[in-house]
């Protein structure tokens, strides 16, 4: 049984793009890795230093790496976008996307619970300083969700809407 | 190749490439990419840093940062390791391999002469970081770039999955 979504994804100019040449989706995934690692470098940066790695760097202009971990998420967004359209069928039913997804949501909640409950105080503190105990919650939350997510995005592969599949990488 | 055929024919390579469990090869995978994230990130993190990006985070103590990329070093060579085992013959006929092999040693070098050059610089404490500091982080992200651009390019170029299939084919 064909999703309609799928059908119709398949059918659109931009779908033939992305699948169209065999150069196209091994550049995507460069991309997408790239993008991965901006996005760990920095927010994984903000949030070890709040857990009590590198104490010394001030949390506040260390925030300042953030915008590039954003653009890097931006990037997958795009890119990830392309994934889903160039082959539909590999996402729509797969267990991996939706948990991927999921843990996406639950990424930017934590995010949005940051902002409206510690930030503040985390702007506050110097060099040495010790992070709030709601800081080191909401960091340590945001790493595993972001592990979760790389985690998820790679067995992707191993899904494709029928089980376990023999997929090699 | 008769090297090969016999590594794929033992234990752990098979049960790498064959076994259903998720612990096998998507372990294996997962952790490869988890540890990049890190090790690329953590790179891209201080490289940036000296190029000028968030001029007001004072670098010094960024070094405490080089642990975690000798931590997902470690959890990459040991990942990466065991990928090989499972299919080394689709790795060690692509010369792209050897290109990758060869990119992640000049990074690690980078990495460790931006460690020595600019984080043990005295000048440092003053926020002074010299043009070779900054040619070497920008070097660094070029090269980790092209790590990860090989590395998934291995998924696409191989030859031959197998030895066995290699075999076969001659």
């Amino acid at each position: 049984m064909e999703h309609a979504l799928v059908v119709w994804l398949r059918h659109t100019a931009l779908s033939g793009l992305v699948t169209g040449s065999p150069w196209v989706w091994p550049v995507l995934e460069t991309l997408h890795f790239l993008g991965l690692s901006l996005l760990i470098g920095t927010i994984g940066a903000f949030d070890l230093r709040l857990l009590g790695m590198a104490k010394g760097l001030p949390p506040k202009p260390l925030s300042r790496l953030i915008p590039w971990g954003i653009a890097g998420f931006a990037l997958n967004v795009v890119t990830g976008v392309l994934f889903f359209v160039g082959e539909p069928a590999n996402y729509v039913n797969n267990i991996a996307f939706y948990c991927k997804m999921t843990f996406v949501a639950l990424a930017g909640l934590n995010v949005l619970v940051f902002y409206l409950t510690v930030a503040k105080k985390v702007d506050a503190l110097g060099p040495g300083d010790d992070a709030p105990y709601g800081a080191k919650l909401i960091a340590a939350t945001s790493l595993l969700l972001w592990i979760g997510v790389m985690a998820a995005g790679r067995l992707l592969t191993f899904y494709h809407g029928h089980g376990l599949g023999q997929i090699i990488e | 190749m008769e090297y090969l055929v016999w590594l794929e024919a033992t234990g752990l390579s098979t049960w790498l490439r064959e076994s259903v469990s998720l612990l096998a090869f998507p372990f294996v995978l997962v952790m490869h990419t988890v540890g990049m994230g890190f090790l690329a990130g953590a790179n891209a993190a201080i490289d940036l840093r000296i190029l000028g990006v968030a001029a007001g985070v004072p670098l010094r103590p960024m070094e405490r940062f080089f642990p975690v990329m000798w931590i997902a070093f470690a959890v990459n060579a040991v990942s990466g390791v065991l990928l090989l085992i499972a299919y080394p013959a689709k790795a060690l006929t692509n010369p792209l391999f050897y290109v990758k092999l060869l990119l992640i040693g000049l990074a690690i070098g980078t990495a460790r002469l931006l460690r020595k050059r600019v984080f043990r610089d005295p000048g440092l404490d003053l926020g002074r970081v010299s043009k070779r500091g900054r040619v070497l982080a920008g070097v660094s992200l070029l090269l980790w770039t092209g790590v990860i651009m090989a590395g998934r390019f291995l998924a696409y170029t191989y030859t031959y999955l197998t030895a066995a299939e290699a075999v076969a084919s001659k």
